[in-house]
């Protein structure tokens, strides 16, 4: 039993602990698609943007400036790539807007790749979280330990957010009925500016956690983990949010339990297997509301 | 007309056979017109013109017209024989050099001949809509052989044209799946990667199987299966390979749909790269040594035939069908229409023709990994489906030499640090030609969401109204 629980327990904490940097990027893409109906390929984009806005400004700045203003970038470029991207296509076919967002992730990996060189980074080690802990038989870094909790804590506030606030009324009849929403004089666009504030907010956090743990950063680093979250946001139904952190807890530990079978190069795999399974057999997900189509 | 007609088909036709004989028989006259030009026999030559030459002076000098008017007679046919020879073997060599090119003229001047005869003697006019497309086509091919000939097979121009050609039935393919049908599928890379990789493994030579798969014993199949006979079956195991995910994925609407394709095709790629497939696929190394093609003709007629069935299928019932289900699926089922059965029939007959394409791009790679077939590579074809215009196959066709040729040869001075005098161009540094061209992809998705054909055709008809249309305006307005 000892053996068993010290031979498996560094895969379930890494499991949850990429779970919840999951979760906090899963956000993002069902927020956004619960209002728009709209997958924003861009967003693990926008995540490994963040990264790479540590990577240069901690070069030159110390932690207690570099990591707020990373966080501030990220929200203004969540907030541009709405802007310019999606909102000149919003009475457009949905099937545009999809297009419009796999351009603008097309555009950022290229342009980071243009900035960059291609080469790949090192993530700055943030004291206190990148430091080395032991659990019971375990060695990991503190991350490990803040994520799940950190995550816990942002989706607490959010979900408060959403509940109790006047945005976050205006975001759920936004999400309910867009155009009626808009006849009773709700701001479609404000609102829809925050959704982008929130997740771009979420997504740099949430790489800042997933890169001290994996410090290597490249511009397509962020694609996977991108369209695993978007897989977890699906799976816990799209448009709920504790549904999307649910599902990014259970692929994050599934994907683990995956690498600690010996089966590393399915682990991906693995990820979309059970987003088709999922699909077929509800389709809407844990947590998601059911369409029903009008002619 | 119709005596002029034939009378000018006539004259193409002995062009063409003056053409050919002189491609077919350079090759033995060459010697004999070269002995003629050895030196000792030009020394010769130029001694008895010298000679003749002197003659004149002396004639002239002695005050004898007549002789002298022979002497400069000789004089002349020597050197106009002098001249026939150098040009007879200057024609002979250009022959000698552009055979296979001057082949290909010819034939393309019967084929305008047989049009032109058609065209005199068709009634109905059945024929005579279908002259012009066949000898634009003619053109089209025997222009790219007659480059190829001139321009050399490695050259720019050439790359661009088969990585073109390439492209255009990939996105052909897609757009018949998310331009003709509206399902919004990000499968394509998947289906590639199948067919390259069933090419691949069916057409490795035999006595190279030990060394390309050295790290599985050789491989497990110990035969090679001529080139064409390879495509086909690539095409067919991506096609088989859709039919089997199409039953749980065609179910689901747009976005779940686009989901799980970009899905199936991240599981496609970690299987094929999987270990204790090796001895099939290699594992994560690439396989190499398998037929290629060594003309640019090869992907232009696979990637033709494979287009103009697509074009075929799409002006069918079936292709009208599609249509329907894009436009609106409720009515459509309403209509009678099957969904799923059409649905289903798009799918495996585009997977069939990605599954193809992956066939040539591995061909024309010379080399596949399954690691290279990411979804950036579905969101490439994607994008050129959306900038050819979703819904029209000569949009797609034209995005496709478009983007190859932007991105391979006409953006590459971005690339390029660039120095004006002692002026350093700002921004000109590797991977800005990418980004560049990201921008301007954004803009044609954002600014002109029609792409360049909308979901119309290249149509001569529409091209000839257009014509005679301004032709009337003009008329009126003098």
């Amino acid at each position: 039993m000892t053996e068993f629980i010290s031979a498996n327990l560094p895969y379930l904490l890494a499991g949850i602990s990429v779970g919840g940097q999951y979760a906090l990027i899963a956000i993002g893409y069902t927020m956004v698609y619960g209002i728009l109906r709209l997958i924003n390929f861009a967003h693990g984009d926008i995540f490994t943007v963040a990264a790479y806005c540590m990577v240069y400004m901690n070069a030159t700045m110390p932690l207690y400036i570099s990591l707020p203003l990373t966080i501030v970038f990220t929200v203004a470029l969540g907030l541009a790539v709405e802007r310019v991207a999606y909102k000149p296509l919003r009475d457009a076919p949905r099937m545009s807007i999809m297009i419009s967002a796999i351009g603008v992730s097309y555009l950022l990996q290229n342009l980071m790749w243009y900035v960059t060189g291609g080469l790949a980074q090192q993530y700055p080690t943030i004291p206190w979280i990148s430091s080395t802990i032991s659990i019971y038989t375990a060695t990991t870094k503190m991350v490990t330990l803040v994520t799940p909790v950190l995550t816990l804590v942002l989706v607490v506030l959010l979900v408060q957010l959403i509940k109790h606030t006047k945005i976050g009324m205006a975001m759920r009849a936004v999400s309910r009925d867009f155009e009626t929403s808009r006849l009773m004089g709700i701001k479609i666009n404000g609102v829809i500016s925050v959704t982008f504030a929130i997740g771009s907010f979420l997504a740099a956090v949430g790489s800042m956690l997933y890169f001290s743990n994996y410090t290597a950063v490249t511009p397509t680093a962020g694609a996977m983990p991108g369209l695993k979250a978007f897989v977890a946001a699906v799976f816990g139904g799209i448009g709920s949010i504790p549904g999307a952190v649910i599902g990014a807890f259970i692929i994050g530990i599934a994907e683990n339990i995956i690498k600690a079978l010996g089966w590393t190069a399915f682990s991906d795999a693995f990820t979309f297997a059970l987003l088709i399974v999922i699909l077929i057999f509800k389709p809407t997900g844990l947590f998601g509301e059911a369409v029903h189509e009008k002619v | 007309m119709k005596v002029f007609k034939i009378i000018l088909a006539a004259l193409l036709v002995i062009l063409a056979l003056v053409i050919t004989a002189s491609a077919l028989t350079t090759r033995g006259t060459l010697p004999t017109l070269l002995e003629r030009m050895d030196p000792e026999n030009l020394a010769a030559q130029d001694a008895a013109m010298q000679k003749a030459k002197d003659r004149v002076t002396t004639a002239l000098a002695e005050n004898n017209p007549e002789r002298a008017q022979r002497s400069l007679d000789r004089y002349i046919n020597g050197f106009s024989a002098q001249l026939t020879l150098s040009g007879r073997v200057g024609y002979d060599l250009f022959f000698f050099r552009n055979g296979p090119s001057m082949l290909a003229l010819a034939l393309f001047l019967v084929v305008a001949a047989a049009g032109l005869i058609a065209h005199a003697l068709d009634r109905s006019g059945r024929v005579r809509k279908l002259v012009l497309p066949a000898i634009l086509i003619t053109v089209l091919y025997v222009g790219v052989y007659i480059v190829e000939n001139i321009a050399g097979a490695n050259s720019m121009l050439m790359t661009v044209l088969k990585k073109g050609a390439i492209y255009a039935l990939l996105a052909v393919s897609m757009n018949l799946l998310n331009g003709f049908t509206g399902l919004f599928s990000l499968g394509q890379a998947g289906f590639m990667l199948i067919g390259a990789y069933t090419y691949a493994i069916f057409s490795i030579e035999t006595q190279s199987r030990a060394q390309v798969y050295q790290y599985y014993a050789g491989g497990i199949i110990q035969f090679q299966l001529p080139a064409l006979v390879s495509i086909a079956l690539a095409g067919l195991a991506a096609a088989l390979f859709a039919f089997l995910i199409g039953w749980p994925v065609l179910r689901l609407k747009s976005d779940y749909l686009a989901i799980a394709t970009l899905g199936f095709a991240e599981i496609i790629r970690a299987i094929f790269q999987y270990d204790g497939l090796g001895p099939l696929t290699n594992g994560s190394n690439l396989l190499r040594k398998f037929t290629v093609f060594d003309t640019a003709l090869f992907p232009f007629a696979v990637a033709g035939v494979c287009i103009a069935l697509i074009a075929l299928l799409i002006h069918s019932t079936y292709g009208r069908s599609f249509k329907a289900i894009r436009d609106d699926e409720v009515a459509a089922e309403a209509m009678g229409i099957n969904l799923y059965a059409h649905k289903q029939m798009a799918f495996v007959i585009s997977s069939f023709f990605a599954g193809v394409g992956g066939a040539l791009l591995a061909m024309y790679q010379t080399t596949v990994q399954a690691a290279a077939f990411t979804s950036a590579m579905t969101y490439e074809i994607l994008l050129i489906v959306v900038i050819g215009g979703m819904g029209s196959i000569s949009g797609s066709v034209i995005a496709s030499f478009l983007f190859v040729a932007a991105s391979e040869w006409w953006l590459r001075f971005l690339d390029n640090e660039t120095m004006l005098g002692s002026f350093r161009v700002p921004l000109l540094r590797s991977g800005f030609r990418m980004v560049v061209f990201s921008v301007v992809i954004m803009a044609v998705v954002l600014f002109y969401r029609k792409g360049i054909m909308g979901d119309r055709e290249l149509s001569l008809g529409r091209f000839r109204r257009r014509l005679s249309h301004r032709r009337k305006g003009g008329a009126q307005d003098g």
